[in-house]
């Protein structure tokens, strides 16, 4: 009887909870922690990478670059480029994530491809947010177990940052946290943030509660993914980041944040969410 | 028989449209309006295949309002003549065509820079600072293309707009009557074509406007003394 | 048993299943749907239609070589004035030269309150106006009061702008009374709507403009009114071929339309004429300065 309100997503238990949606939002607050912070000149997002394993092969993976370079970001795990104004930092089973970054990057160019602007962030964030939705009312389908936070700038309403999950909620935030430990570090961004943050701080801001959600003391690009979407100082146009990894070890290293590779958490050692759950579902 | 011209400057755009309306060589109307406002900041000026223009206009008006509806917030001059465009170069591809031609004109409040597109119904989209649709094509474009220049202050720009129609009055076989409008960034106002001063009686309306305004913002903030108990029966009645 | 039924029950035809009755719900009522369509209004089944009526259809003496020629000739027109609205319109149908009646009544009285006029294609006018009656009367129990005469000719107008391109021939004036008080609006096949004090429409329209538009002002009394129409007729159905026998005229006031007269038109000319040599007799002997003589 326990079983007679949770196996479809459409059933409001009589308490009126779809329990579905409860359990994906369960399942994503195990996976890896994605931060991020607003400032007037810009925005920081961080993201925690859980590496599955000592041997998978990364050798082909491009990872970072500036601008169009962000392009080809596609090895990131954990954060992409949807639109050359917005980023995405993502928390949760990852086939599902790439069903949704396609399907935003599909929906940005067909704004694109009507209006010949850039799609308004939150237009982007609104139609994910439908398609989740819709995946919550119909039957015989499962919600996606994934949340976002998305980055963002548009010439209406500047830099933006938003946060969503499976139900297909969706929320304005200053600074916001998805993931593992996301209510610690939602607390501590609240003690932490100032309306006039500048994006130095903000980057700082962003990598220190990242430290401390952290299992490992000290943080490296193999554990991490970081970017920033600032404009560019002379055409004042968004620009897109996505750190290098040298370039995230320096800006660690800058931080205090970092150390010697010997001092992080060895490649496969970390802190694996699932523990023996396996890999049914990687999580991440 | 049609004829329309927009005119950009500095911090407003001028659109212009004759006002006839017919049939083959009658003329039933002399006092149709031809621009229509498709936004706080924008509006065209269309001409082309009877019946087609009316239901083309009315078709992008809601489609523009829907677009304000469901974001809060209208389109950019921009994305809108992108997607007017698009509007009639699928049009032109598919069973039955519009025939539409118009002017596009906006203001860019994000940025406060005037616009101004030509558009065809073959769905030809071209960014002008100065430009003409129907017969003032051929007479009127010269006109414009001698006495408009970059930045020019309001006036300036009534006084280009009344040189390119009464060209077309001069040079045309045709009788044509005109409005107009000007978009600027505090929306889009009626030009008076026939005053003596237009844009200075623009200016007295808006500050008329400003100061009623303002009467009835201070009006509402005002009276909260009397207020309470005003209210207080009718509080313990609920 | 199952398994027999489901084979033949696709095959049975002409039964209102609940397929064709769910359509309906969709749609409107009736064969009606939501846009206003006649659902049942057949194209012609070829690729394209349009193309396929324009070239065997002749709507406006075009496409002469066309072997379905429309009907088409007339002289119809109506005005707004301070008194209300006068619509005045010609009999005559024509086909070619050839005469073809000269008693058509070419004000379709499409509700107490709203008449409409037919230029163009008889039948298309005739039918697509008692539609619109139908629509009309929808509206009103629909809604519990009378339909605008905008809303009324903008239903007409977007019904024809559906077809147009396929040979639908109308030029037609939409006249009535309603909240916003004496309203007119042109409406044609190319789906133009015009809202406007006074129009002419079809081939006469130009004689009729000529008397019509010199005449017109708003103030004119109802008696002054009715004459102008009327006058205007007369004038148009002298000078075109394809108008004339006789006049139709109609005045619509706050409690709806009335018919005032059919008048022989050229009974009238003759009067006209008569009183224009009689004026201008009365005229010369005032400028003489004597008291009129009788001629004769």
């Amino acid at each position: 009887m326990a079983r007679r309100y949770d196996s479809r997503t459409t059933i409001f238990s009589p308490e009126g909870r779809l329990f579905q949606v409860e359990y994906a939002m369960e399942a994503i607050s195990h996976a890896g922690t994605v931060l991020a912070v607003l400032s007037k000149e810009g925005i920081a997002i961080a993201a925690e990478k859980k590496v599955t394993g000592k041997l998978l092969d990364l050798s082909l993976t491009t990872v970072g670059g500036e601008g169009s370079e962000a392009w080809m970001a596609g090895g990131g795990e954990k954060i992409f480029l949807l639109n050359n104004n917005i980023l995405t930092g993502l928390a949760g089973i990852t086939s599902d994530a790439n069903s949704l970054v396609n399907f935003a990057r599909n929906s940005a160019q067909r704004h694109l491809y009507s209006y010949d602007e850039d799609i308004p962030v939150e237009m982007l964030v609104q139609r994910l947010c439908d398609m989740k939705q819709g995946y919550t009312q119909y039957g015989g389908l499962r919600p996606f177990g994934v949340s976002l936070i998305y980055v963002g700038w548009d010439p209406l309403h500047g830099f933006q940052l938003y946060q969503s999950d499976p139900s297909g909620n969706y929320s304005g935030w200053k600074a916001t946290c998805i993931g593992a430990n996301h209510s610690s570090a939602a607390s501590l961004l609240k003690q932490d943030y100032k309306d006039d943050i500048t994006l130095e701080e903000a980057k700082s801001l962003c990598l220190k509660t990242m430290s401390k959600t952290m299992d490992s003391t000290k943080l490296s690009s193999e554990k991490l993914e970081f970017a920033t979407m600032t404009l560019h100082a002379d055409t004042k146009q968004p620009l897109a980041k996505i750190y290098r990894p040298a370039e995230l070890d320096e800006l660690l290293q800058q931080l205090e944040l970092g150390g010697t590779k010997e001092e992080t958490v060895g490649v496969g050692e970390g802190t694996g969410g699932g523990g023996s759950g396996g890999n049914i579902a990687v999580s991440t | 028989m049609e004829c329309s011209f927009g005119i950009t400057g500095k911090d407003y755009v001028l659109l212009a449209s004759d006002m006839s309306a017919g049939r083959s060589i009658l003329q039933f109307k002399s006092d149709e309006n031809k621009i229509k406002e498709l936004g706080p900041h924008l509006a065209m000026a269309y001409g082309g295949e009877p019946g087609d223009t009316n239901n083309f206009a009315d078709y992008i008006e809601r489609n523009m309002r829907l677009y304000h509806i469901r974001h809060h917030h209208a389109l950019l001059p921009h994305a809108a003549s992108s997607w007017i465009r698009r509007s009639l170069a699928d049009s032109i591809r598919s069973r039955r065509p519009y025939s539409v031609n118009l002017l596009l004109a906006g203001f860019d409040t994000t940025d406060d820079t005037p616009h101004l597109y030509w558009i065809d119904y073959l769905g030809t989209k071209a960014v002008v600072p100065y430009a003409a649709h129907g017969m003032g094509m051929h007479v009127s474009l010269s006109t414009m293309d001698k006495y408009w220049h970059p930045n020019q202050d309001r006036r300036d720009g009534v006084d280009v707009l009344k040189k390119a129609i009464a060209e077309a009055q001069h040079r045309l076989s045709i009788k044509f009557t005109f409005n107009a409008i000007i978009i600027d960034k505090d929306g889009i106002h009626t030009v008076d074509l026939a005053a003596e001063d237009p844009i200075g009686k623009i200016e007295a309306e808006k500050a008329a406007k400003a100061e009623a305004e303002a009467a009835a913002a201070a009006a509402a903030a005002a009276p909260p003394a009397a207020a309470p108990e005003a209210s207080a029966p009718v509080a313990a009645a609920a | 048993m199952d398994t027999l039924v489901a084979q033949l029950a696709p095959s049975r035809r002409g039964d209102e299943g609940s397929s064709s009755t769910a359509e309906w719900a969709n749609n409107g009522y009736g064969n009606l749907d939501a846009s206003g369509a006649v659902a049942g209004m057949d194209v012609p089944g070829v690729p394209d239609p349009l193309a396929f009526l324009s070239m065997h259809t002749d709507s406006m003496s075009t496409n002469p070589q066309a072997k379905i020629k429309l009907a088409h000739g007339t002289t119809t027109l109506a005005f707004r004035f301070k008194g209300g609205i006068i619509v005045a319109v010609d009999s005559r149908a024509t086909a070619g030269s050839y005469i073809a009646s000269g008693t058509v009544k070419k004000v379709i009285e499409i509700n107490p309150y709203l008449l409409g006029t037919m230029a163009g294609g008889a039948a298309d006018c005739q039918y697509w106006e008692t539609y619109l009656g139908m629509q009309c009367r929808l509206h009103e129990l629909r809604n519990k009061e009378r339909i605008s005469v905008a809303a009324a000719s903008k239903i007409l107008s977007n019904l024809v702008y559906q077809y147009k391109g396929m040979g639908l021939s109308m030029g037609t004036m939409i006249c009535g009374w309603d909240k916003t008080g004496p309203a007119l609006f042109y409406v044609d096949s190319d789906g133009q709507r015009l809202k406007g004090d006074l129009f002419s429409v079809g081939s006469g329209s130009t004689f009729a403009y000529g008397v019509l538009d010199q005449g017109y002002k708003w103030d004119l009394s109802d008696e002054e009114a009715q004459e102008l129409g009327r006058r205007s007729i007369v004038a148009a159905g002298h000078r075109d071929a394809y108008s004339g026998n006789t006049v139709n005229l109609f005045h619509v006031r706050e409690n709806g339309w009335e018919f005032i007269k059919n008048y022989d038109l050229s009974e009238l000319w003759y009067e006209y004429e008569e009183k224009k040599k009689a004026d201008l007799a009365a005229a010369s002997a005032a400028a003489a300065g004597g008291v009129p003589i009788d001629v004769e």
